[in-house]
């Protein structure tokens, strides 16, 4: 039978593992103290090692919190009623315009008609920004000048997309800080004018603990169906991703991997907890 | 979180008379859960809080220090260890290189440092050498020519350090420039290369290496890896407007023994402050 002080040890060391993984500390907490509940008085079968099971146990709790309210979003974009305007939003440069151009190029590979929408009128070059990428990739953009509301931005692309039987839109917006209520309101503002299909944080793997701090206002506050966590070759473990799956219950549908079009990939929980433990 | 935290280990000291073994254990566990939820690296909150533990015990309290000045004296110590209290930039000619990771804020940072000495008489330039990103160009210009801040760039040459030579040439005049990169990181060899090269022909005097607050583990190893490639002599913390509490921003600094410089506090050109040790740790463990 397995009891409290003969998992102390092994507890300790994991919880090193997934500090230094970059998962919250707060979520390390809770997640140790899952595994306590879930192991203590469990019957050992005989040969069977303790820090084996302690770390299958681990690796399925995790599996769980990752893959929450999973969807595949290929299949989304193929069933949605079009056209479908898919809004991305999050903290201050994390890779939200450059994460629109890569789900672009993607989707257009797929034989999707595609617009995008200067949603970020507030920040100097952010238009630009999002043209030249637009350019690159053959797709329409639409845009108003700096200043201007973003909800009417988005509206209008719709618009355009209905009118040109276009099949998605991607909205940009500004970066913006979760401890910022009438940024925060204005992204709550957007969603009722536009209606998105899909709202998507995008995070990086490079953040911490603070990942908690705003995976949470922002679904808190915006809601949003899932995540994109963008930077992992930079080479972070990626236990970014185990947080924000832990804190918004919902799934982080692609990681980003380097500044081209094409370095966008699929998430998949078996693949970041090997990244974490092997 | 990390506030209530903190409140109690302030708590617990005042209502103690006199320090034993326990008393700063408890501390010293508290100080520990309040760093790692602020991002110090794993590995340095324990050579942290081992030496905490080690001083509070055997140096003896001052004649005008109470137990919890003692203690919060020794915490403060051991957090600033070989990073100073900041870095002071004389107004006088000079010429900064900001670097750092992807989206950190350096664009942002350039235009804020060169309004900051303009701000106190110095004739600031900036010149754009980021010749990857989207818009680079333009997003620099707009905020150079907002705030009457000179600028130099070159739209069409994707050879940054050519733009990096023409531009201080272009720019003798002025007393201080800073230098805006593209965004790079460790592993990014051909950009490390990029950022050497541009490094040693525009010989600056400053290197400041630009760091999200939020950055977590990864903040030392990618620190100590710029350090190596071009010698950093400050950093610059930004986005400290949020909940970021900088401790990876900390461990950067502690892994490379420089100081941390300014702080970026908003996304307006104006919100941008001189380093301030102690606020800072007050902020870091919740206080
Ligand atoms: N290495 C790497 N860089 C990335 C990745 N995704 C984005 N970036 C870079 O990160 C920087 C910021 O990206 P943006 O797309 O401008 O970020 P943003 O969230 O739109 O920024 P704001 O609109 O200012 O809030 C750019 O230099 C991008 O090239 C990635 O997966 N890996
Ligand atoms: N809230 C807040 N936002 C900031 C701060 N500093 C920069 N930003 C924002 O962070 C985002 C990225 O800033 P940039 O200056 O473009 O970053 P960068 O390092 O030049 O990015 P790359 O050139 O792509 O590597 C932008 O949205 C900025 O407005 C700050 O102190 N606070
Ligand atoms: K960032
Ligand atoms: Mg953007
Ligand atoms: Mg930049």
């Amino acid at each position: 039978i397995i009891d409290e002080g003969k998992l102390e040890g092994i507890l300790s060391e994991l919880e090193m593992i997934l500090l230094e993984s970059d998962v919250a500390f707060d979520v390390v907490d809770e997640i140790t103290q899952k595994l306590k509940d879930s192991l203590v008085g469990r019957r050992k079968k005989i040969g069977q090692k303790l820090s084996d099971i302690v770390i299958d146990e681990l690796k399925s709790i995790l599996k769980d919190i990752l893959d929450r309210n999973r969807f595949d979003f290929d299949e989304f974009v193929r069933n949605v009623d079009k056209p479908a305007n898919i809004l991305f939003v999050g903290v201050n440069g994390t890779g939200k315009t450059t994460t629109i151009a890569k789900i672009a190029k993607r989707l257009t590979s797929q034989g999707y008609s595609v617009v995008v929408a200067a949603g970020d009128t507030f920040r100097a070059g952010a238009i630009e920004q999002l043209e030249e990428h637009a350019k690159n990739l053959g797709v329409k953009i639409i845009k108003h000048k700096t200043g201007a509301d973003p909800a009417a931005v988005i509206f209008d692309a719709i618009k355009h997309a209905e009118a040109k039987g276009i099949d998605i839109v991607l909205s940009d917006t500004a970066g913006r800080m979760h401890t910022k209520k009438n940024l925060i309101d204005q992204l709550g503002k957007i969603k009722r004018v536009t209606k998105p299909a899909l709202t998507i944080f995008v995070d990086e793997s490079l953040a911490g603990n603070d990942a908690i701090e705003r995976a949470r206002m922002f679904n808190d506050a915006v809601g949003i169906d899932g995540s994109i966590l963008t930077k992992l070759d930079a080479d972070p473990k990626g236990g970014t991703a185990i947080s924000i799956s832990y804190i918004t219950g919902k799934p982080v549908l692609f990681v980003g991997t380097g500044q081209s079009y094409d370095d966008l990939e699929k998430f998949s929980s078996e693949w970041l907890i090997g990244r974490i433990f092997d | 979180m990390a506030l209530e935290a903190l409140k109690d280990v302030v708590r617990k000291i005042k209502s103690s008379s006199s320090i034993d073994k326990y008393l700063v254990e408890e501390i010293v566990r508290d100080i520990q859960r309040a760093l790692l939820r602020a991002d110090v690296n794993v590995r340095h909150v324990k050579q942290i809080s081992d030496a905490i533990k080690k001083r509070a015990l055997s140096e003896d309290v001052l004649p005008t220090f109470n137990v919890r000045e003692h203690i919060i004296k020794i915490v403060y110590e051991e957090l600033m260890r070989g990073i100073g209290e900041g870095l002071d930039i004389p107004l006088k000619k000079a010429k900064i290189m900001l670097v750092g990771l992807q989206g950190s804020g350096k664009t942002t940072t350039t235009a804020k440092m060169a309004k900051y000495f303009k701000d106190k008489g110095l004739k600031a330039g900036v010149i754009t050498a980021d010749t990857w990103r989207p818009a680079a160009y333009d997003q620099l210009k707009q905020l150079a020519e907002a705030y009457d801040i000179g600028f130099y760039g070159d739209k069409n040459e994707k050879d940054a350090v050519k733009i990096v030579r023409d531009g201080l040439e272009k720019m003798k005049d002025y007393d201080i420039i800073i230098i805006d990169t593209a965004g790079r990181h460790a592993l990014e060899e051909g950009l490390i290369n990029e950022m050497i090269e541009i490094s040693r022909v525009a010989n600056p005097d400053y290197k400041l290496l630009v760091l999200d607050a939020a950055i977590g583990q990864l903040a030392s190893t990618q620190a100590k890896r710029f350090h190596d490639a071009i010698g950093i002599d400050g950093i610059v913390i930004t986005k400290f407007d949020g909940t970021a509490k900088g401790g990876g921003a900390l461990s950067a600094a502690r892994e490379i023994g420089i100081p941390i410089a300014f702080l970026g506090t908003g996304e307006k050109v104006e919100d941008f402050e001189k380093f301030d040790p102690a606020g800072f740790v007050s902020r870091l463990l919740g206080m």
